[in-house]
């Protein structure tokens, strides 16, 4: 596994569980969301991108070999 | 018409639809129990993903979502979280676990136990635990078709009948179809609930505040506080959450039935390209929230039970025929994963105990009339405990998550980790599914420990791992234990 994959599977685990020390508030209402729920919302989308990304640099491999 | 007839005529519509669906695939065909259990292996990508989407927005989703926002605020959003992070543990575990199930021909978890580590015992043990997690589970789908068809009648039907009568339609349609039964109408469920849970969850808060904000910022003056942690709870803080979120994104994929489900993908590349598309689903979970946020500001008198927040402001504010499609949809979100559960358990049992014990001599070919018969049985039993012993069982439901949680590293680690060995398993499953009872029984759950509150799952999950390792390192042999795992 490449240090890139590595990052993109730790990522939205720091965000999501790291991460909500920082989060647990209610103020900025962002999107209409209280802050909180906005982060958790926003961890679904970076969990998304970097599964893509995964998946994206995995079928390269697979290409490749 | 009144406004329950039509309510109550609409749900049964949409339950005996569900089971006309549900029973065509299985009308021609003679099934084996290959084809009946993991659909003949050869599910393509999106009848897979409707399975698994179908599995996890389930009655919980729906009324425990709202449930939880009415009377918890915000401890509640942890369930936005822990999806998309189980979707990164499976984008890697499912995969790997697929192929060996279909070289080695396994059907169900303990299968894959017993064949990392070579043990009838270990799988039989894992086989025991996972039907007496499972049950609970298929009661709680039970429960929440009684309250939901409650509620639509205006109380006029009784919920033991209406569960009597749902129940049969589920049986009946597993009994012929299998997994392909589940499948077809996973699809129809999950589009009828999106609807319901996107209208809903937009339409309360925009036509009664203005604006999603608006809401918010209505219920943060009635009630500051409400929407971060702790929220509406004592313990359930920022440290609970936090250990709550460990367990459920690494115990998500340690449910029996999800074995049972990944070995149906066609390849493993269907398992990916799911895995990289289920986290956008997760948004879908906000929607019922929404609604159990704008129940707690728009109904008066509080509710007894905080589940049925989403169908009673529903039944408050709209006509008997909206009712009805709301009731239709929670229906199937309860019948469908029911349906999967009752297949799953009725595998477990009739593969990993039945024909391991007392069925020893029993003829392949007839496996699939003992997991039929089993379907019928495992049926009764949750239909007794759901009439008999409402709240006998609500104990056992809180250890699942926790309890299945424990077969993590005895999983993961025997798939990765070659050190692994049988002892380390025997060890660190029981010592965690001890204190997960241990804690949860004892009311330890949060467990207060150094100023935090611990989720009791993730304090056995941590132990359980050490010893795991501890006794698997202090046991390995390299020729003995040498197991290949071939991919």
């Amino acid at each position: 596994m490449n240090t890139l994959k590595i990052i993109l599977t730790l990522l939205p685990f720091v965000w999501t569980i790291g991460m909500i020390p920082f989060a647990n508030k209610v103020h900025p209402i962002v999107l209409g969301l209280p802050f909180l729920a906005f982060w958790f919302v926003a961890g679904i989308f970076l969990a998304f991108v970097c599964l893509q990304a995964i998946y994206f640099i995995d079928s390269k491999h697979r290409q490749d070999s | 018409m009144s406004n329950e007839t039509v309510s109550l005529l609409i749900i049964f519509l949409f339950i005996i639809g569900a089971t006309i669906v549900g029973l065509i695939p299985g009308m021609n065909k003679k099934m084996n129990l290959e084809e009946w259990a993991v659909g003949g292996r050869n599910f393509g990508r999106w009848l897979n993903w409707f399975i698994l989407a179908g599995e996890i927005y389930t009655a919980f989703a729906f009324l425990g979502a709202s449930g939880w926002a009415y009377s918890r605020g915000g401890p509640t959003f942890y369930i936005l979280g822990y999806g998309a992070l189980a979707y990164i543990v499976g984008y890697y575990l499912l995969p790997t676990i697929s192929p060996i199930g279909r070289k080695h021909g396994l059907m169900t978890q303990p299968d894959l136990i017993e064949h990392l580590y070579n043990s009838k015992t270990l799988s039989l043990l894992t086989a025991i635990i996972g039907v007496a997690f499972l049950l609970p589970y298929l009661q709680l789908q039970l429960t929440g078709l009684g309250l939901i068809i409650e509620t639509c009648s205006y109380g006029q039907l009784t919920r033991i009948p209406a569960m009597l009568i749902a129940f049969i339609l589920v049986a009946s349609f597993v009994y012929l179809s299998g997994l392909k039964g589940v499948a077809s109408t996973a699809v129809l469920k999950d589009i009828l609930l999106m609807i319901a849970v996107v209208f809903f969850g937009l339409y309360l808060p925009i036509h009664y505040f203005g604006s999603l904000g608006g809401m918010f910022e209505a219920l943060e003056t009635a009630k500051p506080g409400f929407l971060a942690l702790p929220g509406g709870t004592k313990n359930f803080d920022v440290s609970w959450v936090m250990s709550t979120l460990v367990v459920t994104s690494l115990g998500f994929y340690m449910w029996p039935h999800f074995t049972t489900n990944s070995f149906s993908a066609r390849n493993p590349d269907v398992l990916r390209h799911n895995a990289i598309y289920l986290p956008l689903y997760q948004i879908c979970l906000l929607f019922p929230m929404l609604v159990g946020f704008a129940a707690l500001l728009l109904l008066e008198a509080p509710l007894k039970t905080p589940d049925m927040a989403f169908m009673t402001i529903v039944q408050k504010l709209f006509p008997g025929w909206t009712l009805g499609l709301v009731g239709g949809a929670g229906a199937l979100a309860c019948m469908i994963p029911a349906a999967d559960l009752l297949l799953s358990t009725s595998m477990l049992f009739t593969r990993n105990i039945y024909s391991k014990t007392i069925g020893k001599n029993t003829d392949p070919n007839n496996l699939i009339n003992v997991a039929r018969i089993a379907v019928l049985g495992l049926t009764t039993i949750a239909l007794c405990l759901a009439i008999f012993l409402p709240n006998m069982l609500v104990n056992l439901l809180l250890t699942g998550y926790s309890g299945v949680t424990q077969f993590f590293p005895m999983i993961v680690l025997g798939l990765y980790w070659k050190k692994s060995t049988k002892l380390g398993a025997y060890a660190g499953l029981i010592i965690g599914e001890i204190l997960v009872f241990t804690l949860i029984l004892g009311k330890m759950d949060p467990l207060p420990f150094a100023g935090m509150n611990l989720n009791a799952g993730f304090v056995a999950l941590l132990i359980n791992s050490i010893v795991f390792i501890l006794i698997s390192l202090s046991t390995y042999t390299p020729v003995k234990t040498k197991k290949e795992v071939s991919l």
